[in-house]
């Protein structure tokens, strides 16, 4: 400290003073080496000392310092702000220091810079001699902390705009963190689940997986994607595709899953859609079939009541008449409901114990209308007991109608069609074969592709086999194509056997 | 087949046994007694065994096409007079259209099946067949 130095210039031989001294320029050195302002101040609001920090930040001198009174050395705006001269008297008078303040001050042409400050009172035997004012730049701190923040609040409203849901859990599942999307889809908030696990919200059916994908999650990789339905608060189920990261520490130990989850609510009712339109443009191939195999019955029984109107005496022509208007009717009616069953909107798709020979029999019956009007024979082989599956009914009978459709396509000047069903260790087979144009090598990677088609157009939408495949692909089986050009192709679709209700 | 003096031979053709119930009783009482047969095939045999004077067909048949089936008729017979009998087809069908302009069908008859409009072509043929069998000898 400048002042010290001055005051008390060291003098060589002298042992007390040689002792003080070392002292003095100790902490004379300590105080000129520290990044903060420190000032003494006297009780006539004059500088006694202050460090080289000052000195140079204030852009003053020694001279015009020490020994100046603190509002000459000070800017007005700080001294007015600091309210410098009553705390500094305050400490004087009533020993009582002023910590850790903070004060912004910008000098002319320079940016604004942010201060702390403190005034210490020094008490010397009772007396209080000095203030010590501590003076700290923090503006650097400041800037950086108002940074982190702001990237921390530009996080978070990334979290929160998202409009899929993006929650946090703790390894066990427990939620931690459930953003505004996560809020608007489950109509729950972040209260009613901090304590809940994320399995718990999931629906019961997919409970059970939802856990084993916490459990694989834990040892470091995720869950992959999965799809599970979300419970909201009203007791409604709502679909939700997640994707599961690990969030790890500094140390790679799983502290946290991140769990990004899109409400597949929309997406499922534009699929519902496709297969109620892919199933109507199928509607209108069977329709010709179907109505040929309905005027039949009618026709039948139709001439039966015209001859009745005539009052025939032979009683016995009159019964065989009588049955045969019965029978008409009743094969009539049972084309219709079919059809009807085929053409109704998809039911919820929940897999229930489905009998596939039952799913073949039924399609097969309606896609014999149509070989009828073309020269197809149909061969079908199914076995004479159920053969179970878990599936959705209504899908499964669209894939086979499709199947059989697209094999009557192929086979416009007539043909077999070949159908069996077998057991092959835990799935069941079903193959479709036709006797048709067959597929070119070069297609065959294709068919399967939504919209495409070989078919002139309005004579297919390209949607059935594509159908097909992603109906399939949802009851965990598998559909492949055998063809071999100008000789016919062979469909075949696999499907996990229910063995004790239980999937294989 | 000959009944009453009428000379009238006539085929009924389709895959449903009751179409030709009904049909077989429709011409009952016209006298005419029919050959029927759920086969394109048999019926194509048929026809190349003796000659028909009219043909109901069934435009779809399993095994053949119903008007293929007129066509191969009419190739052997072109005197024959054919009835298309459709529940798959309208009167006013292109197909239809195009085998009446041809003169490959005579008639076109749908289902449900209209009694009188049988029986008014089988009376047609009737009276056709007999003022003709007085000056041309029977097709033996």
């Amino acid at each position: 400290m400048r002042e010290i130095h001055r005051r008390a210039p060291r003098r060589a031989g002298e042992a007390a003073d040689s002792e003080a001294g070392r002292y003095k320029t100790l902490y004379s050195m300590l105080l000129d080496a520290s990044p903060s302002s420190v000032l003494l101040i006297d009780s006539q609001m004059r500088v006694v000392s202050a460090n080289r920090n000052f000195v140079e930040k204030a852009l003053r001198s020694e001279a015009n310092t020490v020994g100046q009174r603190i509002d000459a050395v000070f800017p007005p705006a700080i001294v007015q702000q600091m309210d410098l001269v009553s705390r500094v008297r305050a400490a004087f008078e009533h020993n009582r220091p002023t910590r850790g303040e903070r004060m912004t001050y910008r000098s002319p042409g320079l940016a604004t810079r942010t201060y702390y400050y403190s005034l210490i009172p020094f008490s010397w035997k009772g007396a209080i001699e000095h203030v010590m004012l501590l003076l700290e730049d923090v503006t650097e701190q400041v800037r950086l902390g108002e940074e982190a923040r702001r990237a921390e609040r530009h996080l978070a409203s990334v979290v929160e705009s998202a409009s899929d849901i993006v929650l946090s859990t703790m390894v066990d599942g427990t939620i931690l963190t459930w953003n505004a999307a996560a809020e608007r889809i489950s109509g729950l908030t972040l209260g009613e689940v901090e304590t809940r696990t994320f399995f718990d919200l999931c629906a019961e059916p997919h409970r059970a997986d939802a856990r084993r994908g916490f459990e694989t999650a834990k040892r470091g990789k995720g869950f992959g994607v999965a799809e599970w339905d979300l419970v909201t608060k009203s007791g409604a189920l709502v679909p939700v595709s997640w994707v599961g990261s690990t969030m790890k520490d500094d140390r790679a130990r799983v502290v946290a899953i991140v769990a990004v989850g899109r409400d597949l609510t929309e997406r499922r009712k534009f699929e519902a859609h496709l297969l109620q339109s892919q199933k109507l443009a199928a509607l209108g191939v069977l329709a010709g079939g179907v109505a040929h195999e309905i005027r039949n019955p009618l026709s039948i029984a139709s001439s039966a009541a015209q001859f009745l109107s005539e009052e025939p005496e032979d009683p016995e022509f009159r019964r065989e008449c009588r049955a045969k208007i019965l029978t008409g009717i009743e094969r009539a009616s049972r084309i219709i409901e079919n059809l009807l069953h085929f053409a109704r909107p998809g039911e919820q798709p929940n897999m229930v114990q489905v009998d596939l020979v039952r799913v073949v029999r039924d399609a097969a019956a309606l896609a014999a209308a149509q070989a009828g009007t073309q020269q197809v024979e149909m061969n079908i082989e199914l076995p004479g007991n159920p053969v179970l599956v878990s599936g959705v009914p209504g899908l499964l009978q669209q894939v086979f109608i499709n199947l059989f459709l697209n094999a009557l396509g192929a086979m416009p000047g007539g043909g077999l069609l070949r159908t069996a069903l077998d057991r092959a260790g835990a799935e069941v087979r079903v193959q479709i074969s036709d006797t048709g144009d067959g597929i070119r090598a070069s297609e065959i990677e294709r068919i399967f592709d939504p919209f495409y088609t070989t078919r002139p157009v309005g004579q297919g939408t390209g949607l059935g086999l594509s159908i097909c495949h992603s109906i399939v692909r949802q009851h965990f089986g598998a559909i492949d194509v055998e063809s071999v050009e100008g000789q016919g192709s062979t469909f075949t679709v696999r499907l996990p056997l229910l063995k004790n209700g239980i999937r294989q | 087949m000959i009944r009453n003096g009428a000379p009238v031979r006539v085929l009924i053709v389709d895959d449903e046994p009751d179409i030709c119930w009904a049909l077989t009783h429709i011409l009952k009482s016209t006298g005419i007694v029919p050959v029927t047969t759920t086969s394109g095939r048999e019926a194509l045999r048929l026809a190349k065994s003796q000659r028909f004077h009219l043909a109901f067909i069934d435009a779809k048949l399993p095994d053949l096409d119903g008007l293929d089936l007129a066509r191969r008729i009419r190739e052997g017979d072109a005197a024959a007079r054919i009835v298309l009998v459709s529940g798959y087809f309208y009167c006013d069908d292109a197909e239809v259209r195009q085998a009446m302009v041809a003169g490959l069908i005579a008639d076109f008859v749908g289902k449900p099946i209209l009694h009188q409009q049988v029986e008014a072509i089988a009376r047609e043929v009737l009276s056709q067949v007999v003022s003709t069998s007085r000056v041309i000898a029977p097709v033996p």
